[in-house]
C-alpha cells in the first residue's frame, strides 16, 4: 500500500528483492498443477514420477523455504529493526478526503520484515515443505485419492502462498486478502472428500464460522482506515500517527483492535468460535489437520501479535489494558475448556484438535499478558515528556520476555503439533492398511457387491407390497418383456427410489442382468430382489468396513514396537506439548505461566487466566499422556492393531526432522528465542555470551529464579504439568507391551513406569465417566447444538426472507434490465441493414446533428 | 528542439522507422522477381547478370518469403522507434524549404509509431500462417494465384503503416490528410483482399463507399478551413482560431472534420460499415482496423479538437463540447447494446470497439470542459494531462488484447470457424491454453483487474472525474453543483462497462461450458507464428496490467508533448 514516509528503517537487502518470490512461486504452481492434473490425469508418468503434482509442489516449496531462510539470515544479520522492503506500486489513485483535498493512495505490495514476521515465516515455509513431503507418502498411497491428488496439491500450494503472503504483507489490507485466501483453501481442503456429506458439512461449518470472525475483522480494519487513513504498517505503527489518533480517538482505536481480535478468535478457533476446528479433521487425514494445527490457526495469533505496536505505544499507555485482559481471558477459558473436552475423545485426531485449541489458547493468554505489560508499564527509553525513563531497563526486559515467551510457544507448538499430526496420520494410515489387508479376503466371499439403490428398491417394493412382477409390468414401457437401462432409470425415478444419471445405471444393470444380454427380464429381477431381501433380513448388509474406525484409539494400543519412529515422534511431541522439562514447549510454557502470574500480581482480574493456565498445564499432561498410552502402550486392542507395520520414507522423513526440532527446545532457548526482540540487546545469540552463556542463563532463570514467588511457581507448574497430569494418565491407561514385543530402549522407562503405576494406583474413574459432565464433554459442551438452534431460529428465517427478496426485487430488476437491453440491441442492430446507402444516410443524419449541436452552443 | 529540412543531416535518424518501411516496400516489390536472368549486350556474346527475371532461387520463390520479410521490417521499424527512447528523445521538426512545419518527431508521435508498428508487426506475423500459401511447387491455378498475391498483402500492410505514421508525425492538416488517405486506401483493399469470398468483397466495397463519403466530407471541411485562414499549419490554425474561431466558416469546417475522423474511430452513427468490414476481413486485418486504424483516427481528433480548436482558445467550455459529449454517449451505448445481441464474435468485437471509441470520445470531451482561467490553469493542465495519458495508454493496451482476441479468432478462421459464437464452443477442451488466453483477453476488454484493460479504463474514468472536480479542487469546497457535468460521462462509462461484461463473459461461457460443434472436436490447425503473436499479446496484456507504471510514464511523456503544444 502507500509508501509514505514512516519510522521504519529501510535496509537494502538482496534477499528482500527476491522475497516476493516466496509468495509468488507457490501461487504460480497452483494453476500449473491444476492444469497438468486435468490434462494428464491418470497417465503413468504423471502418477508415478510426478506423484500427481506432489513433486511439482515439493521443489516449489523448497525454493520458498530457501528464499525465506535467506531473508531471515539477512534480517538476523542486520539486527534489523523493522524492514520494509521491495515496494511495488501498482497504480496510484486519489481518494477524496472530507471536503478539502485529495489524498494520494498507492495500491501495491510491499514486504514487511520484523522479528514476528521472521518467526512465522520460518514456521510456515518450513512446515509447508514438510507437510508436502509427508503428503507425497500419505495421499499418493491411498487408492481413494487416485486421480484427484492434483486437486489436493494445487489447493495446498495456494494455501501456502496465502500463509506466506499474510506473514510477509506490509499492510493490514494485504494481510486480510491473504487471510481470506487461506480461508478459501481451508474450505476446499476440508471439503476435499466432498462426496462425503460430513466433509461437505465440516467445510461449510469451518468457512461460515471463521467468516463470522472475519466480518468483525473487516469492520475493525475499516475503523482503523478511518482513524489512520491507511492500513499500511508503515503508517499505522508510526508512533506519531498513533499519538495523533490517541489524542482524539483512543476508544475507537481500542474498539477497532477488539473487533480485529474477534477475527483472530475465529481463525484460531478460540471460544466461542471454536466449533469448526474439530470438524475440520474431515479433511484428508493428517495434512489438512496439520494445516489446521500448525500453520493456518497461527494466523489469528499473528494478527494479535501484530497489534503489539499499539499496545506498546507510550501514547496509549493504559488505554488498552482491558482489551489485553479480554484476550487473556478468552485464552484462559479456551485452554481449560478444550483440555477438558480432550479428556473424553477417543478419536486420535480429535484429541489433537482439542489440544491445538488449548495450546493456541495458551499463546493467546501469553500474548494477552505481554500486551497488558506493554500497555501498562513505561518501557520506552524516554517518557512522553522527553525525560529519561528510570525504569527503562527493568520494564523493557519484562515486556520483551513476556512477548517472547508467547511467540516462542507458537514456534514450539507449531513444530510439536505438526509432528504429532503427521505421526497420527501415519498411525491411522497404517491401521487402515492393516485393516484393509486383514479383511480384504473375506470381503470377496461373503459380501456380494449389491448396489445400494437395489436395496432401496427392494425395501420400496416390500413397503408397498408389490411383487417383482407387478413392478416389472409397470415399468416395461414398450411391452417388450425386457427392460432396458432407460426404462429402468425412468421407473426408479418415478417410484421415487432414486434419480440416477444414465451413466451411473451401469452397475445396477450389471447386478441385475444375470444372463448378460444387456436388458432385464422378470426372472432376473425376481431372483436378484429376492436374494437382496433375504440378505437384508439376515442382516448381511452392515458393512463392517465402514464400521471400522481407523482413527479410534480403541482400535490401537501396543503400537510402540511396531512403529518405533512414529511412537518416538509422538512421545517427543507429547512431552513438548505437556511442557516436560528441557524439551521444546517447556521453555515457552513456563514463560507464559510466569508472565500471566506476574500480571495477576498487579491486576487481580488476571487471576482468572492465571489459574486457568496453571490448571490447563495439568490437564494437558493428562490428555496428552492418555493419548500416547492408549495408542502405543499396553496390548493391542483388537486384531487390526496387532498387524500394523512400519510406514514409508516420505512419511518418516518429516517426522524425523521435527522430532529433532522439538527435542532441541533447549538449543533454541539458549539461542535466546525466549526473549527475541528486534534489537541488538535481545537479538538471537546476542546476549549472555553465546550459546553456552544463554544455556546457563535460561537454566538459572527457570530453575533457580531469584524471586521466591516465581521460584515456587515454576515448581508448582512443573509438578502439576509433568507429574500430576501424566501420573493420573499412567495409572489409568496403557500398560506393558505384550510378551515378545521388542520396543526401542528409550521407551523402556516410560513403559516400565506405566506398568508399575497402573498396577499399583489404579483408581476408579467410572463415576466420572458416567456423570453428566462427561456426557456433556463428549457432546462438546453442546456448543454445536445451541449454535445450530440459533441458526435455525434466527439466521435461517432471515435468510429465507432474503432469498425471497433477492429473487423478486434484485433478480427482477436485473432481469428487466437484461430483457430491455436485449430488445434494444435487436432494434439497434436492425438499423444495420447491410446496404451502404442506408449507412450514408445515417452518417448524414449524424452530421446534421453535429452541426445542430455546435450551432446550439454558439447561438 | 532541432529544426531541419528534408534530407539534412539527422533526417535519416529522425525518420528511421519510416525509411525502413519504404525500403521494405521496395524490397518486397523487387525480391520476388529476382532470378538468374542475364542480359546479353547486343551483337556480342557478353552476358551481364541482370537478375530481373529468369529462374528464381529458393528464397525468392518461397511464397512465405514476403510475410517473413514484412514481419522483419515491421519489427525493425518498431525497434527503431523504441530505440529513440534510449538516451532521451531527440525532438526534431522537419520543415519545408519555405519554413513551414511538416513533420514533428517527439514523444507523442513516437508512441503512436510504436502502436502502429506493434499492431502491424503482430498482424503480419499472424498472417504468415493465415493467408493461404502453398508450396512453391504448387502449379495449380489457385495455388499459383494465392502464392503470387502474398506480396501484395504485405506491401499494403506497409503502406498502411507508412500512412499512419505520417498522421502521427504531421504538423500540417493537409499532410495529415494525405497520410490518413494513404492508410485508408490500403485498408480498403486489405479488407476485400479475399475477393473470392462474397463477404470480403462486399465488406470492402461498403467500407470504401462509406469511407470515401466520410473522407470527402472531411476534405471539404479542410478546404473550408484553408479558405478561412489561408493555411493548414496547426500553429497558424490555432492562432487563427483563438482570434476569431466563432465565425461560421471554421465551425462548419470543424463539424465536417469531426465526421471524417469520426468514421475512422468508428463513432456512432458513422460506424455502420465497421462491423461489416471487420466481419468480412481476415481477422488480423480486422484487428489492425480495430486498433491501429482507430489510434490514427484518435490522433486526428486530438489534433483538430485539442490543438486547432483548442479549448484554451475559448472562454469556458469548448464549442464542440456538447456535440462531442452527445457523440460519445451515443457511441458507447450503441456499441454496447448492439454487441449484446451479436452472435458473430467478429461483429461483437467490432461493436465493442465502437463502445471503446465512445469511452475515448468521453475522455476527449472531458478536456473540452476544462476551465482555463488563470487560477485554474495548473489544475486544469494536470487534469488534461491525466486524460490524454489515459487515452494514449488505452490505445496502447488495446493493441494487446483486442488484436489478441482477433488473432485467436483467426486461428478458428483457418478451420472455417470464427464467424459464429458456436464455433468457439468447447474451445477449452480442444485447446485449453488458447481458450484461457481468449478468456483473459475478454476479461481485459471488460476491464477486470489486474489486467491492462482494467488499468486503462480506470485511468480514463479517473481522468474524467479529475476534470469534473477541477472547480472543486480550486475552490476547496465539495459541493455537488460545482462538479462539472462531464462527471456523468464517467458514470455512463461505468454503467456501459457493466453491460459489456455480459457479452464478454458469454464468450467464456461458450468456450468453457458448451460442447464443440460437430466436426470441430480435435485441436485447431497449427500455426506457429500466429500462436507466437497471440502469446506476445497475452504477455503484454498481463504485464501492462500488473506493471503498468513504466508504460504510464511513457504515455505521460507523450501526453506532455501534446499538451505542451497547446
Amino acid at each position: 500500500m502507500a509508501a509514505s514516509a514512516g519510522s521504519s528503517v529501510i535496509v537494502e537487502s538482496t534477499a528482500a528483492q527476491y522475497a516476493p518470490l516466496i509468495i509468488l512461486l507457490p501461487m504460480l504452481a497452483f494453476p500449473i498443477i491444476l492444469l497438468f492434473g486435468k490434462l494428464y490425469n491418470g497417465e503413468k508418468f504423471w502418477k508415478d514420477n510426478l506423484k500427481e503434482g506432489g513433486l511439482i509442489a515439493l521443489p516449489v516449496m523448497g525454493a520458498s523455504l530457501l528464499l525465506a531462510l535467506w531473508l531471515i539470515s539477512d534480517f538476523i544479520g542486520a539486527y534489523g529493526g523493522v524492514q520494509k522492503l521491495s515496494d511495488w506500486t501498482w497504480f496510484t489513485s486519489s481518494i477524496w478526503e472530507s471536503g478539502f483535498a485529495t489524498q494520494e493512495v498507492s495500491f501495491g505490495f510491499g514486504i514487511h520484515v520484523d522479528h514476528i514476521t521472521v518467526l512465522l515465516l520460518f514456521v510456515a515455509s518450513f512446515l509447508c515443505l514438510l507437510i508436502n513431503t509427508f503428503a507425497v507418502g500419505y495421499m499418493n498411497t491411498d487408492p481413494i485419492n487416485d486421480n484427484r491428488n492434483h486437486r489436493f496439491y494445487a489447493e495446498f500450494v495456494l494455501f501456502c502462498s496465502g500463509m506466506l503472503g499474510m506473514v510477509l504483507a506490509d499492510s493490514f489490507l494485504w494481510l486480510f486478502i491473504f487471510w481470506e485466501l487461506m480461508g478459501l483453501c481451508s474450505y476446499l481442503l476440508i471439503g476435499f472428500y466432498y462426496e462425503r456429506p460430513s466433509a461437505a458439512y465440516a467445510a461449510k461449518k469451518a468457512f461460515l464460522t471463521t467468516r463470522v470472525g472475519d466480518v468483525f475483522l473487516m469492520v475493525g480494519l475499516a475503523m482503523m482506515w478511518y482513524l489512520f487513513g491507511s492500513l499500511d504498517y508503515d503508517v499505522v505503527f508510526d508512533k506519531y500517527e498513533i499519538k495523533a489518533v490517541a489524542e482524539t480517538n483512543a476508544s475507537m482505536l481500542a474498539w477497532s483492535l477488539g473487533l480485529m481480535f474477534i477475527g483472530a478468535v475465529g481463525k484460531s478457533a478460540q471460544f466461542p468460535l471454536h466449533v469448526w476446528l474439530p470438524d475440520a479433521m474431515e479433511g484428508p487425514t493428517p495434512v489438512s489437520a496439520l494445516i489446521h494445527a500448525a500453520t493456518m490457526v497461527n494466523a489469528g495469533l499473528y494478527l494479535v501479535a501484530r497489534m503489539f505496536p499499539f499496545f506498546g505505544a507510550e501514547a496509549l499507555h493504559g488505554e488498552l489494558a482491558d482489551l489485553a485482559f479480554i484476550i487473556a481471558a478468552i485464552g484462559g477459558t479456551t485452554a481449560v475448556m478444550a483440555a477438558a473436552i480432550a479428556f473424553v475423545q477417543d478419536d486420535l485426531k480429535k484429541v489433537l484438535a482439542y489440544s491445538t485449541m488449548s495450546q493456541l489458547a495458551y499463546i493467546f493468554t501469553g500474548l494477552g499478558a505481554a500486551l497488558y505489560l506493554a500497555n501498562t508499564l513505561h518501557w520506552h527509553e524516554y517518557l512522553t515528556d522527553g525525560t529519561k525513563n528510570p525504569d527503562y531497563y527493568v520494564n523493557h526486559a519484562i515486556v520483551i520476555v513476556a512477548f517472547g515467551a508467547a511467540l516462542f510457544h507458537l514456534f514450539n507448538h507449531a513444530m510439536a503439533k505438526g509432528m504429532l499430526f503427521m505421526a497420527s496420520g501415519a498411525v491411522i494410515h497404517e491401521v487402515h492398511h492393516a485393516h484393509h489387508h486383514l479383511h480384504h479376503h473375506d470381503h470377496d466371499e461373503s459380501h456380494h457387491d449389491t448396489p445400494e439403490e437395489l436395496i432401496m428398491l427392494a425395501n420400496y417394493l416390500e413397503a408397498n407390497g408389490q411383487t417383482a412382477f407387478d413392478f416389472f409390468s409397470s415399468i416395461d414401457l414398450d411391452g417388450s418383456g425386457e427392460i432396458d437401462t432407460y426404462e429402468f432409470q425412468t421407473a426408479l425415478k418415478k417410484a421415487d427410489v432414486v434419480d440416477l444419471p444414465p451413466w451411473e445405471m451401469a452397475p445396477l444393470m450389471k447386478a441385475l442382468d444375470l444372463d448378460g444380454n444387456g436388458s432385464i427380464n422378470v426372472p432376473e429381477l425376481d431372483l436378484t430382489l429376492g436374494r437382496i431381501r433375504k440378505e437384508i433380513e439376515e442382516g448381511h448388509h452392515d458393512d463392517h468396513h465402514d464400521d471400522f474406525d481407523a482413527q479410534s484409539m480403541d482400535n490401537m494400543g501396543g503400537l510402540a514396537s511396531k512403529m518405533p519412529l512414529t511412537a518416538t515422534a509422538m512421545l517427543v511431541g507429547s512431552l513438548s506439548i505437556m511442557g516436560f522439562p528441557l524439551i521444546g514447549g517447556f521453555w515457552s510454557k513456563e514463560g507464559i505461566i510466569a508472565n500471566t502470574w506476574r500480571v495477576a500480581l498487579e491486576d487481580p482480574r488476571f487471576m482468572y487466566p492465571a489459574l486457568c493456565v496453571l490448571l490447563g498445564a495439568g490437564m494437558t499432561g493428562f490428555y496428552m499422556s492418555r493419548m500416547w498410552l492408549k495408542t502405543f502402550a499396553g496390548s493391542p486392542k483388537g486384531e487390526v492393531a496387532a498387524h500394523v507395520g512400519p510406514t514409508n520414507t516420505w512419511i518418516k522423513t518429516p517426522l524425523f526432522i521435527l522430532t529433532f526440532f522439538s527435542l532441541a527446545g533447549i538449543l533454541f532457548a539458549s539461542m535466546g528465542f525466549t526473549h527475541w526482540a528486534p534489537d541488538i540487546e535481545y537479538g538471537l545469540m546476542s546476549d549472555h555470551g553465546g550459546l553456552w552463556g544463554g544455556f546457563l542463563y535460561e537454566m538459572e532463570h527457570v530453575f533457580a529464579n531469584e524471586k521466591a514467588f516465581f521460584f515456587i511457581l515454576t515448581y508448582v507448574a512443573l509438578f502439576i504439568g509433568a507429574v500430576v497430569g501424566p501420573g493420573m494418565a499412567l495409572s489409568l491407561y496403557g500398560g506393558a507391551l505384550d510378551e515378545g514385543e521388542e520396543a526401542k530402549a528409550w521407551f523402556t522407562p516410560v513403559l516400565a513406569l506405566n506398568a508399575a503405576v497402573k498396577g499399583r494406583y489404579h483408581w476408579d474413574n467410572s463415576s466420572f465417566a458416567q456423570s453428566g459432565f462427561a456426557t456433556a464433554l463428549s457432546n462438546r459442551l453442546y456448543f454445536d447444538h445451541y449454535y445450530d438452534m440459533a441458526m435455525l431460529k434466527i439466521v435461517a428465517a432471515f435468510s429465507f426472507k432474503s432469498a425471497e427478496a433477492d429473487s423478486k426485487v434484485i433478480d427482477g430488476t436485473i432481469k428487466t434490465i437484461e430483457r430491455t437491453s436485449q430488445q434494444l440491441s435487436t432494434k439497434l442492430r436492425a438499423l444495420t441493414t447491410g446496404s451502404a446507402r442506408d449507412y450514408i444516410l445515417m452518417a448524414a443524419v449524424g452530421t446534421l446533428t453535429l452541426f445542430a449541436l455546435i450551432w446550439g452552443v454558439i447561438a | 528542439m532541432e529544426t531541419m529540412q528534408a534530407f539534412d543531416d539527422g533526417f535519416a535518424t529522425a525518420l528511421a522507422p519510416e525509411i525502413v518501411l519504404v525500403i521494405g516496400m521496395f524490397t518486397l516489390m523487387i525480391a520476388p522477381n529476382l532470378g538468374d536472368a542475364k542480359f546479353r549486350i547486343p551483337l556480342t556474346q557478353i552476358r551481364i547478370p541482370w537478375f530481373f527475371g529468369g529462374k528464381r532461387g529458393a528464397l525468392e520463390s518461397d511464397p512465405r518469403m514476403p510475410g517473413l520479410f514484412a514481419s522483419v521490417f515491421f519489427v525493425l521499424a518498431f525497434l527503431l522507434a523504441a530505440l529513440s527512447y534510449v538516451n532521451g528523445m531527440n525532438v526534431t521538426m522537419i520543415q519545408s524549404e519555405g519554413g513551414h512545419d511538416l513533420l514533428l518527431v517527439n514523444e507523442f508521435s513516437r508512441i503512436f509509431e510504436l502502436i502502429f508498428y506493434g499492431a502491424l508487426a503482430l498482424a503480419s506475423i499472424a498472417s504468415i500462417n493465415r493467408i493461404p500459401a502453398t508450396s512453391r511447387n504448387d502449379r495449380s491455378a489457385l495455388g499459383l494465384y494465392n502464392n503470387r498475391r502474398q506480396v501484395d498483402f504485405y506491401i499494403l500492410l506497409m503502406t498502411t503503416g507508412l500512412g499512419m505514421s505520417i498522421v502521427a508525425l504531421a504538423q500540417d492538416l493537409f499532410l495529415l490528410f494525405i497520410g490518413l488517405e494513404l492508410a485508408s486506401f490500403s485498408t480498403y483493399v486489405l479488407v476485400s483482399f479475399m475477393k473470392e469470398t462474397k463477404e470480403g468483397t462486399e465488406a470492402g466495397m461498403k467500407y470504401f463507399i462509406v469511407g470515401s463519403v466520410a473522407s470527402g466530407v472531411g476534405l471539404y471541411g479542410l478546404s473550408l478551413l484553408y479558405l478561412w485562414s489561408g493555411s493548414l499549419q496547426f500553429t497558424e490554425l490555432t492562432i487563427a482560431f483563438a482570434e476569431n474561431g466563432m465565425e461560421p466558416l471554421p465551425l462548419i469546417a470543424l463539424g465536417m472534420l469531426l465526421v471524417g475522423f469520426g468514421f475512422k474511430v468508428s463513432a456512432a452513427p458513422f460506424h455502420f460499415a465497421a462491423p461489416d468490414a471487420y466481419a468480412g476481413a481476415t481477422s488480423p486485418v480486422a484487428g489492425v482496423l480495430a486498433t491501429a486504424s482507430k489510434a490514427m483516427g484518435v490522433i486526428g481528433l486530438l489534433r483538430i479538437l485539442l490543438v486547432v480548436a483548442s479549448p484554451e482558445a475559448t472562454d469556458g467550455a469548448a464549442v464542440w463540447l456538447v456535440a462531442l459529449a452527445v457523440l460519445s454517449v451515443v457511441t458507447m451505448t450503441w456499441g454496447n447494446l448492439a454487441a449484446l445481441g451479436s452472435t458473430n464474435p467478429k461483429r461483437m468485437l467490432a461493436y465493442s470497439s465502437v463502445a471503446h471509441a465512445g469511452y475515448m470520445l468521453a475522455a476527449i470531451t472531458a478536456i473540452g470542459a476544462l476551465n482555463w482561467e488563470p487560477e485554474h490553469l495548473n489544475v486544469s493542465n494536470d487534469a488534461a494531462l491525466a486524460v490524454v495519458t489515459a487515452l494514449i495508454f488505452h490505445l496502447v493496451v488495446l493493441v494487446c488484447f483486442k488484436l489478441g482476441a482477433f488473432l485467436v479468432l483467426s486461428i478458428l478462421e483457418s478451420e472455417k470457424g470464427g464467424h459464429t459464437l458456436a464455433s468457439l464452443g468447447g474451445l477449452a477442451k480442444r485447446e485449453p491454453f488458447l481458450a484461457a488466453t481468449m478468456f483473459i483477453f475478454m476479461m481485459s476488454l471488460a476491464g477486470v483487474p489486474p489486467l491492462s484493460g482494467f488499468v486503462s479504463k480506470l485511468l480514463v474514468i479517473m481522468g474524467i472525474v479529475k476534470v469534473a472536480l477541477v472547480d472543486v479542487t480550486v475552490s476547496g469546497n465539495l459541493t455537488f453543483s460545482d462538479v462539472h457535468w462531464v462527471w456523468y460521462l464517467a458514470l455512463l462509462m461505468v454503467i456501459n462497462s457493466a453491460i459489456s461484461v455480459f457479452y464478454y463473459l458469454r464468450v467464456g461461457l461458450v468456450m468453457f461450458f458448451h460442447e464443440p460443434e460437430a466436426g470441430r472436436e480435435g485441436p485447431l490447425p497449427q500455426g506457429k507464428s500466429v500462436r507466437l503473436a497471440i502469446f506476445a499479446c497475452l504477455l503484454t496484456t498481463l504485464y501492462f496490467g500488473v506493471g503498468a507504471g513504466q508504460l504510464i510514464a511513457l504515455c505521460e511523456s507523450a501526453a506532455n508533448a501534446l499538451v505542451g503544444a497547446w
